[in-house]
Order: C-alpha cells, then sequence, then structure tokens
C-alpha cells in the first residue's frame, strides 16, 4: 500500500535517472563533458588557430624583447657605457663566399653608398660572423671570425669569464682565457664582451665544444660558432661601436 | 684569327681570374678550397710567352688577387716566381703541349705558392705559430694544388690549343 510506488516502473527509472545524475555531478562531469568532446570534434582548433597562438607568442616575445632592450640600452646610458641601437641595421646579401681557404670572407652587395663602414659588425641567422674589412661604393668585404689572425674580446656571460677568441683557419675558432684558471666548461654560451669599445655587447657567437686546462700558462678552448657562413644568404650589418 | 689578335683575346681572359675566384664554384672545390684561377691562367701563357711575360703577367695576376683577398698575406711573389719558373720550362719544347706535364707544373706550382702564402701567415700574422702548425694548413694547401692540378690538363691544354698554337688550316 504505502510502498506501492516501489512496485511501478516509472520510480525505478527515475530513481536510476537521479543516481546517474549523481554519479555524473560527483564525477565533475565524466560523461557529459567527454560526451561534448565526441560531439564538438569537428569544431576543435585546428592548426590555424594554433599558428595564431604561436604568432601570439612570438609577438609577445618581441615585444619583451624589444621593451628589454630598451630598458638595458637606459640603464647602459646611465652607467656611461656604450650604446647601439638596433634601428642602424641593414641587410645585405652575401655576392661571393669563401670560408674555406687561407682568406676567409665574404662579399656583401651594400658598400660606403649604403652607409656601411669598415669595422662593422656583421651579424648572421645565429649570432656574428666576422667584421667589414674593406668597402668599395656597392660592395663591401666581411673578414670572418675563424679566419687566421682575427681577434674579438668575448666572454661567458654566466660565469663572467673573460676570453679573447682567436681565428685558426679551421671551423672552430679558439678561445684564449685571461685567467688561469677558468671556470668554464663545453657548452657554455659566449658573446661579445660588454667592456668591448669595437664591437656592440651581448651578440651571440658560440657554443664551447672542448676545452683544454692543460695548456698552462694559458688555458684554451675551442669554439663551435653559433652563425655559420656556408648557409647563410642574407646577413644583417650593424654599425660599430 | 690573327697570332696577335688571339693572344690580346687572351690577355683579356685574365679577368676572369677574379671573378673566378670570387665565385668560388662549390662543385669545383675541395673541403672548400676552390682550384687556383690565377696559377691556371699563368701556366700557358708563361709556357707560350718566355720568363719575363710570364713574370710580369705574374705581377699582375698578383695585384688583382691581393685587391680581391683580405688580410696581410700576398700572392705576388709567388705568381712572379711561378711565371719567371714556368716560362724557363717553356723554353724546352718537348714538355709543353703534354697534359701530363701540365697537370703536374700545376700542382707543384701551386703546391708551392699556397706554401709561400702559409709561410707569410706564419711570419706576419699577429697568431701563435704553435696554433698554426696544424693539419688546416696542409689541407688547403693540398685541396687547392690537387684541384688546380685536376683542371690543368683540360683547361691549360684547351686554351694552349685555342690560343697559342698555330692551327693546321691555316
Amino acid at each position: 500500500m504505502f510502498f506501492r510506488w516501489i512496485y511501478q516502473k516509472r520510480f525505478w527509472s527515475l530513481l536510476g535517472l537521479t543516481l546517474g545524475l549523481v554519479l555524473v555531478r560527483f564525477s565533475k562531469g565524466a560523461v557529459l563533458v567527454d560526451s561534448f568532446a565526441v560531439i564538438s570534434r569537428p569544431f576543435w582548433p585546428g592548426t590555424a588557430q594554433r599558428e595564431w597562438i604561436v604568432n601570439g607568442i612570438d609577438t609577445e616575445q618581441k615585444i619583451r624583447l624589444d621593451l628589454l632592450e630598451k630598458d638595458n640600452q637606459r640603464l647602459r646610458r646611465l652607467l656611461d657605457l656604450k650604446v647601439t641601437s638596433a634601428d642602424d641595421v641593414t641587410s645585405a646579401a652575401v655576392i661571393s663566399r669563401r670560408s674555406r681557404d687561407f682568406w676567409q670572407q665574404l662579399v656583401l652587395n651594400k658598400g660606403s653608398t649604403n652607409g656601411i663602414s669598415s669595422g662593422d659588425v656583421v651579424l648572421g641567422p645565429g649570432g656574428l660572423l666576422g667584421f667589414i674589412e674593406t668597402v668599395t661604393p656597392t660592395t663591401s668585404k666581411v673578414r670572418l671570425l675563424t679566419a687566421p689572425g682575427t681577434n674579438l674580446a668575448v666572454w661567458i656571460e654566466q660565469k663572467k669569464v673573460h676570453g679573447v677568441l682567436t681565428g685558426i683557419g679551421t671551423h672552430r675558432p679558439q678561445l684564449n682565457f685571461l685567467e688561469k684558471t677558468p671556470q668554464a666548461k663545453a657548452g657554455d654560451v659566449i658573446s661579445t664582451s660588454p667592456a668591448s669599445t669595437v664591437l656592440p655587447p651581448n651578440l651571440p657567437v658560440g657554443v664551447i665544444q672542448y676545452v683544454n686546462l692543460k695548456n698552462l700558462p694559458s688555458p684554451y678552448a675551442l669554439v663551435q660558432l653559433t652563425a655559420s657562413p656556408e648557409a647563410i644568404d642574407w646577413v644583417q650589418i650593424r654599425k660599430g661601436l | 684569327m690573327r697570332k696577335n689578335q688571339k693572344k690580346s683575346f687572351y690577355q683579356v681572359l685574365a679577368l676572369l681570374v677574379p671573378f673566378l675566384t670570387l665565385i668560388n664554384p662549390p662543385y669545383l672545390s675541395l673541403l672548400g678550397v676552390g682550384p687556383r684561377w690565377a696559377e691556371l691562367w699563368l701556366l700557358p701563357w708563361a709556357l707560350y710567352q718566355g720568363p719575363i711575360a710570364g713574370m710580369f703577367a705574374g705581377f699582375c695576376l698578383g695585384m688583382m688577387g691581393d685587391a680581391i683577398n683580405l688580410g696581410i698575406n700576398t700572392q705576388l711573389p709567388a705568381l712572379m716566381l711561378l711565371g719567371y719558373f714556368w716560362g724557363c720550362l717553356g723554353q724546352k719544347k718537348e714538355y709543353i703541349d703534354k697534359p701530363f706535364s701540365l697537370g703536374l707544373f700545376a700542382l707543384f706550382g701551386s703546391f708551392l705558392s699556397g706554401l709561400l702564402v702559409w709561410f707569410q701567415e706564419i711570419v706576419f700574422g699577429n697568431i701563435n705559430d704553435f696554433v698554426l702548425f696544424n693539419k688546416w694548413a696542409f689541407q688547403t694547401i693540398l685541396a687547392g694544388s690537387v684541384m688546380t692540378g685536376f683542371l690543368a690538363p683540360f683547361l691549360c691544354q684547351l686554351c694552349i690549343r685555342t690560343f697559342f698554337q698555330r692551327n693546321s688550316r691555316n
């Protein structure tokens, strides 16, 4: 009598529905959201949206880099250090490439009429390539970092170890340390020295491949450059200091 | 073509030397080092024009080479020496139109000029000698002279046949 509704089919179906909803509720929507996922699958964000996001991240990082560079310049000005701006950058194409001979040089298609002068810094994708050594009205010659006798003041940023990078003709220039026991090891990233009066500071140069600490009194390391002149067709020329 | 016309045409061809050096075609280079085009031009000229003309041509080629090369070293003395030496060799007629001897002259000549450049780098360069006595310098000298010696039998003989030897027809 009182429990007559127990025998009704409708009661059981309603109870089942309620229990099901409770389960869904306490599983934080397991079935619901999964089914939503299955149904909405055709409308999921595709590669295009991914690209938008990656572009957005790139833009954000560029803006941050820009802000940081400006900040850095302001601070350097406060400290009376040498300042370069990223504005005076000229792009140039490589019209002759001899990177493995006695004369390791590139010829670029911009010259003194484009405002290039000797001593300017040449950057490729990856980092520093070399310096402008001679200029004609429409061309300029770049002395590569690997060329024998090229000297460059560099440092390891994280460890504040200073050294002189000397080209010895081979693919890997030699880094001569200024200290007897430098704390350098393979894998350290080297960049141009902030104390340099010739070059813009903190341009990436390369990665240390091998350290010979036994060569006393002047331990040295071999450096793999991050920009490879064999593969670069376009470079950027930046005004020297 | 008359003999003098041919000669002046070959002189004009010398302008190709700096351009070919700058182009440095990668398919003609060994370890990234191309043939020594100046030596390839100089060899037929010196063999047929004698030591003095060869020396002067070596001077001109050396000036052009130094104009396009960076660095303190110069090819000029090596090219003048080679021009003189090859000019003297050219007076012995039995050597000079055989492809094998052309290749051999070019090989040893460019090896000698490479040695002279390396020597200048050691003496006048501002880097320590220990570093320069590495295998890179040997590799560069050898690669350059092997490529020159490889091309000389073809190119120099072609030049000699075209510009210096009398045609059978006239």
